[in-house]
């Protein structure tokens, strides 16, 4: 079947009739093999249902039934301007780029912000599309993951980041996704780049405008060199209406260091992605999840994690927490193959129960294939301790401040591993602007 | 009559027929005791005998079921108020096994217990400069080390520094009430000196102290007015600083056979 085939028009939903028409009504570009490929693939997958595994805490039927169009480019100048929402104060004058529905926002072609080359993919599509089917077309295990084929059939646009040295500030991607019509769908792409011993710290930061709610299906890719480091963060602060997918796939060679932040503030459903392949000896990733669920909000992390050569390491905390009637789950799944010997791998997830109404699930999974290896994990979810809570109460604290007193602490072993002090205060004074006496909490730090 | 006055005024607490229930199971049964301001009182008893329960009660534990009795503080019904309004009326407990909260640093923790007092009298927030110096003050009374400012409440605090540090928070929140629940055991020798040099350093004409303690050797640091002997649930002997040593030579088991 090739990508020109089409779904059972009798059975398919709304949403996948309207997925491929948004296919046929593509711009042809150069990428045109890697596309119809993932399309392909997508078509005969269809839509994740709760039948699939890795999604069955999280059900995106509703979606089925909507007929969404591709989100508009927007000019600068078109939309309000993004000052207000973006992650790092001005005091750091971290440059940010900003892409609005995956549209980058760029002056020029190839251009170098903050000692990081820059392109977009669209530029990049066309000057070296060998290069850029080279990574997109990588197998991975996207390669089963629909809403990630759909992004490299459709993605329109994107960044490209190539860092060449070490980069000591960081820069900040804002991702915008600009709702004027009812019912789109963004494909935001990012391929990042970093050279044998080079290094940056890169924040994508996901916020929402506009009077709708655009359904974003995210991608980003990195590839890091021999001895490269990469501290990446992917923030989900969109509106409670918002429905957000994210893919984030990493390919690790020798001595290699994968440093990620993912944290979800907001959105109404976020289900986030992350599939590392530590394919060197040496590679190491640290994995920090910072999971808040509240007002019927929906979080799922899903990390997949393949240790495929010798002395490879790593280490993932999770911290999630859920308010009201909100859901977080976690899920993740380290692999050691064959051959990875003396392969170390630390799960750590821990989450905290708000209401009786609220549900975390927490699955931390082992896959063994070869000797010698170090492998723990553990997974525990509670309320408030009320030893601690009593203690604080016992000085004389509000209660509220208390148990919001509390709720920080729990959240303080993923915190203080963030060496960008700015976005971390950020990332704090969201997180303290959700709880009760908030300015109280303030005066805390 | 006038005694009687003077005795009311001067009561900061009066425990009546006190009983309070754990998990299901009678502990305290009808304790009576009066505590007036500027008296250090030692509640002593063998293990099992309700000291801690007494102690939690009155600072309020909310799992622990008061099921007969009452108490007042300053006049006031006791359980009328929660467990924070206590600490902010000048009740304070000095924990037994003081809680690690790591993530909640130490000098903010003060700060914000400081602050809630001033707050209920009615008196602005504490300057931050004014507030460091208090504490340094208190810090190096209490030789505390510098560390101690960084780090999260009790985390990974020797069974020594908990207890120092209970000591430093009753002296920043200079409390009307101190119960101290076995602040001295874990101690060694000069750790119990610095402890009792804090404890003794806040006993005024307007304060108390309840020394909750499982042994005589605290006494000799700081010296009661009265003891107490508490014992299946009631306090079954009173009597002066005395009755401490007695005890510490005849073992619990002679009040307990008097009692009996």
């Amino acid at each position: 079947m090739s990508a020109t085939a089409h779904a059972d028009r009798g059975t398919a939903s709304a949403a996948l009739r309207s997925f491929e028409e948004q296919w046929q009504s593509r711009t042809l570009d150069t990428l045109a093999p890697v596309r119809e490929r993932a399309m392909d693939r997508f078509l005969a997958l269809g839509l994740p249902t709760s039948r699939d595994e890795s999604w069955r805490y999280t059900n995106t039927r509703n979606l089925n039934g909507v007929r969404f169009a591709a989100a508009k480019a927007h000019a600068r100048g078109d939309v309000e301007p993004f000052a207000s929402v973006s992650l790092l104060d001005a005091a750091q004058r971290a440059a940010t780029i900003s892409v609005v529905n995956g549209h980058p926002w760029l002056r020029g072609i190839d251009s170098v912000i903050n000692e990081i080359e820059v392109a977009s993919l669209k530029e990049v599509a066309r000057l070296d599309p060998k290069m850029l089917m080279d990574l997109i077309g990588a197998p991975s295990s996207a390669d089963n993951q629909r809403w990630a084929l759909l992004n490299t059939a459709l993605f329109v646009d994107g960044l490209y980041l190539k860092v060449t040295k070490n980069v000591p500030t960081p820069l900040v991607i804002l991702h915008v996704g600009v709702g004027t019509d009812t019912d789109t769908i963004a494909y935001p792409r990012v391929i990042i780049e970093v050279a044998p011993g080079a290094g940056a710290t890169i924040i994508e930061h996901h916020v929402a405008q506009g009077e709708h709610a655009v359904l974003v299906n995210s991608n980003t890719q990195v590839t890091l060199g021999r001895g490269g480091h990469l501290e990446h963060y992917r923030v989900f602060a969109t509106g409670r209406e918002s429905t957000h997918f994210d893919h984030l796939a990493v390919r690790q060679e020798r001595d290699s260091v994968f440093k990620q932040f993912t944290i979800a503030l907001g959105g109404g459903l976020v289900r986030a992605d992350m599939d590392v392949n530590l394919n060197q000896p040496g590679a190491t990733l640290q994995s920090n999840s910072l999971l808040v669920g509240y007002e019927g909000r929906h979080v799922d992390c899903v990390n997949v994690v393949k240790h495929a050569a010798p002395d490879t390491t790593s280490r993932q905390t999770s911290r999630a927490i859920a308010s009201d009637n909100s859901r977080v789950i976690f899920n993740s799944k380290v692999h050691v193959q064959p051959g990875a010997a003396r392969a170390e791998s630390h799960q750590s997830c821990r989450g905290l129960l708000l209401s009786d109404a609220a549900e975390i699930d927490s699955r931390p999974q082992l896959e063994i294939h070869a000797d010698e290896v170090k492998c723990m994990h553990g997974a525990t979810t509670g309320r408030l301790e009320p030893d601690m809570l009593f203690y604080l109460l016992s000085r004389g604290l509000d209660r509220n401040t208390a148990q919001s007193l509390l709720v920080f602490a729990f959240l303080a072993d993923v915190l203080t591993g963030m060496s960008v002090s700015s976005a971390r205060n950020s990332i704090e004074n969201a997180l303290i602007n959700q709880m009760p006496d908030s300015q109280l909490l303030r005066n805390f730090r | 009559m006038g005694d009687v006055d003077l005795l009311a005024i001067n009561s900061l607490l009066a425990i009546e027929n006190l009983s309070a229930r754990v998990a299901g199971k009678d502990i305290l049964k009808g304790v009576n005791l009066t505590v007036n301001a500027g008296e250090v009182h030692a509640i002593m008893g063998p293990n099992g005998s309700g000291k801690s329960t007494l102690a939690q009660v009155l600072a309020g534990r909310e799992d622990y079921e008061v099921t007969g009795g009452s108490v007042a503080f300053e006049g006031r019904d006791l359980f009328a108020l929660r467990a924070e309004e206590r600490a902010r009326a000048g009740l304070f407990l000095g924990f037994q096994y003081p809680v690690e909260i790591p993530g909640v640093n130490n000098v903010y923790l003060l700060k914000a217990a400081l602050n809630a007092k001033r707050k209920a009298a009615g008196e602005p927030e504490v300057d931050a400069y004014e507030f460091l110096t208090l504490i340094r003050q208190k810090m190096k009374f209490m030789q505390m080390s510098e560390s101690f400012l960084t780090r999260g409440v009790n985390e990974g605090f020797s069974g020594g520094e908990k207890k120092r540090n209970e000591i430093l928070q009753m002296l920043v929140l200079e409390p009307k009430l101190a119960i101290l629940d076995e602040t001295d055991s874990g101690l060694d020798i000069d750790a119990l000196k610095i402890v009792s040099k804090g404890v003794n350093s806040l006993r005024d004409a307007r304060r108390a102290v309840v020394l909750v303690t499982h042994y005589q050797r605290l006494l000799d640091y700081v010296v009661p007015d009265f003891v107490h002997v508490l014992s299946g649930g009631r306090i079954v002997k009173s009597g002066d600083k005395s009755l401490a040593q007695e005890l510490e030579r005849r073992g619990y088991d002679w009040v307990e056979s008097q009692d009996a």
